[in-house]
């Protein structure tokens, strides 16, 4: 039988900060154990294929980092889509070769591609996503334990104190 | 002078800039595309084996790690004087043509075609893929996704895994192929042969239908001519994968030809004070700065240059396309080749044109009964020196240039990836649709200056790459100075 949720960290391991969500997800994945109902997975994708690797799916998590200064170097924050919606407001892609997330679900949508009731994202302010390297910033260090247990407790599996609010 | 300033540009991977100087008169004095680099990549390579490499240099851009996984693999086989058995080759050619096939599609139906298809001075909410989805039907967007997904699908099945692929190694290839597996992928390049033929059609009807647009493309705001350079086969044709690399002139000529690890006699980089990247030039013309014609060493690495310096397409419905371009476009015949085209938006067709070489080159390696042979590495023995490894990427020539201890631990690394040969043809052809468009008394609207973006969005370049952190792009904002460089006005276009 196939997962129903999907845990899926964003970004690329070696470029200092920007692996958090790598490294967020890698910790999730020794949490838990195996688990038959959780997919535990690592990507470093936007837009369309983000969205396409979330089919099938009923529920998704994404872990990425976050350079929308929305607190210091390693804060946590639980957004959802609309929340991102408003971070990143128009429906071009930051990538030559794709659309945004907002976008690219909108196509998925249209196409009535089986895509997941409900999608959560766990940011983490980050610093230095400009050298490469395989170390993240040690604030951003710091926050991985934080966020790992922000996504277990989203996910039921322990308790957690609750992440930075969403910005309104 | 008024300094106009379009900061970040949409749908560009990193965080490039515009800048665009106006004179006392509201003229454009001075275009400048300006691109802050990624850090370290060297220095973090560096005292790892080489053997890591097509690993790590995946992970250099979000965009191609296919073709940086390619480039490594090849240069791996030189450093390590292994020639990989012949399956090995075909299988890798195989990998690279579902790899080629996917990123064109993704490029001309969420990138470049947008500005066609639904329009150069639409609302900047309305250009993207859902624009398209919306103004040509549902349809369109089945067959995108299908594409982009039966494709991934065959890279994770040859490369290992989605993405970033791992199966690359000095001397061959890790994984063979199944007679099972083999049939899937025959089956999935028929039907990327006749996507191929759709989108060209696609093009055909929506782009050469609109005289508009066919004015547009030939238009002089969009023409730079420049040397061409391609990677060729035996017979002087396209190959993505592998061969000698071709540069022809202005004209047409031959102007070089030579083998990949002889690339640093050819190419030279020319530094500029106002950018981190440097302009590559052909040595044998010398720098002139970035102007056009034959006493210029700027030369461009795109799917159109590709098609500049071939000598035909190598599979036949492809070879039909590319006459039908080239003959539409006017140019004369010259030999097996046309005289070159140089009208850069004209690099959208070209890449379609790929798109179906690449479906029936695909094709013809699924149906190769070699392609199933369990031998696809060779034993590699020699000490490790030095190697040079090449390929095309979707965006140009790409050049992977590794030195090591005879541990195989890298000592130096060097790399030319696609976007940066088109460096200067990219600053050219931005400064000239700004003077273009941008002239006194005309309004700067937002229509106007995505068409500047145009310019620069038909090169498909991708600078900066693999930061993939949220909100993953910013509005388009634009700031116009005074001659005192005093700002007057700050447009954020799109922010709620």
């Amino acid at each position: 039988m196939r997962a129903r949720t999907l845990v899926l960290g964003l970004g690329n391991p070696i470029l200092s900060d920007d692996a958090v969500g790598v490294r967020v997800a890698e910790a999730v994945r020794a949490a838990l154990g195996p688990d038959p109902g959780v997919d535990v997975e690592e990507a470093s994708v936007g837009g369309l294929s983000l969205m396409e690797r979330m089919i099938g799916y009923d529920r998704v998590i994404l872990i990425d980092a976050l350079t929308a200064g929305l607190g210091a170097p390693g804060s946590v924050h639980r957004l959802d889509l609309a929340d991102l919606h408003a971070l990143s407001p128009t429906e071009h892609s930051g990538s030559p070769h794709d659309a945004t997330l907002t976008t690219a679900l909108a196509v998925g949508h249209r196409m009535r591609l089986p895509l997941p009731r409900e999608i959560s994202i766990f940011a983490v302010e980050v610093e230095n996503v400009i050298d490469f390297g395989e170390e993240p910033t040690p604030a951003v260090a710091r926050a991985i334990p934080q966020a790992v247990a922000a996504v277990l407790a989203e996910l039921g599996r322990a308790a957690a104190p609750p992440p930075c609010g969403a910005p309104h | 002078m008024k300094h106009i300033r379009i900061d970040p540009i949409t749908r560009l991977e990193g965080h490039g800039k515009i800048e665009i100087f106006l004179n006392d008169e509201g003229d454009v004095a001075n275009a400048y595309f300006v691109i802050p680099e990624l850090r370290g990549f060297e220095r973090f390579c560096v005292g790892r084996p080489a053997s890591e490499m097509p690993r790590i240099t995946n992970r250099i851009c979000g965009v191609c790690p296919e073709a940086h996984h390619m480039a490594a693999t090849k240069a791996l086989d030189v450093l390590y004087h292994v020639d990989p058995p012949p399956a090995a080759k075909k299988l890798r050619e195989l990998f690279y043509s579902a790899f080629f096939v996917a990123d064109h599609t993704t490029h001309f139906y969420a990138l470049g075609g947008p500005d066609f298809v639904v329009g150069p001075d639409a609302p900047p909410a309305e250009r993207n893929i859902l624009g398209v989805v919306r103004k040509v039907g549902l349809e369109i967007g089945r067959q995108v996704i299908d594409a982009r997904m039966r494709n991934h699908h065959v890279i994770k099945m040859l490369g290992g895994r989605g993405v970033h692929p791992e199966t690359g190694l000095a001397g061959g290839w890790s994984k063979a192929v199944s007679e099972e597996e083999r049939q899937e992928i025959e089956q999935i390049a028929r039907r990327n042969v006749e996507f191929g033929e759709f989108s060209l059609k696609v093009f055909a009807d929506i782009v050469l239908g609109n005289k508009e647009y066919v004015d547009m493309v030939l238009s002089d705001a969009y023409t730079h001519r420049t040397y061409s350079m391609g990677t060729v086969d035996a017979k002087n044709q396209v190959n993505f994968y592998d061969g000698m690399i071709r540069v022809v002139d202005p004209d047409g000529a031959e102007f070089a030809k030579y083998p990949p690890r002889d690339y640093a006699k050819h190419v030279a980089e020319h530094v500029e004070p106002w950018t981190y990247l440097k302009f590559p030039f052909l040595k044998a013309v010398g720098w002139k700065g970035l102007v056009d014609g034959k006493e210029s060493g700027v030369y461009t690495a795109t799917p159109l240059s590709r098609l500049n310096v071939t000598d035909g397409m190598a599979t036949p419905k492809a070879q039909a396309a590319y006459e039908k371009m080239y003959e539409t476009l006017g140019s004369k015949r010259l030999g097996a080749r046309y005289q070159p085209v140089h009208h850069r938006l004209a690099t959208h067709w070209a890449r379609l044109v790929e798109l179906l070489y690449a479906g029936e080159r695909m094709l013809e390696l699924a149906t190769d009964p070699e392609i199933t042979e369990p031998n696809v590495r060779a034993p590699v023995t020699a000490t490790p020196d030095e190697g040079v490894g090449c390929v095309e990427a979707p965006r140009g020539t790409l050049t992977h240039h590794y030195w090591t201890d005879e541990r195989g631990i890298l000592t130096k690394v060097n790399l030319i990836v696609g976007t940066t040969n088109n460096y200067a043809p990219i600053a050219m052809s931005v400064k000239k649709a700004a003077q273009s468009l941008i002239q006194k008394g005309t309004v700067v609207t937002n229509g106007l200056l995505n068409r500047v973006e145009m310019a620069f969005r038909a090169y498909d370049p991708c600078f900066g790459c693999a930061t993939h952190s949220l909100p993953g792009q910013m509005p388009l904002e634009l700031v116009i100075y005074d001659a005192q460089r005093r700002e007057i006005e700050r447009l954020a276009q799109y922010l709620p």
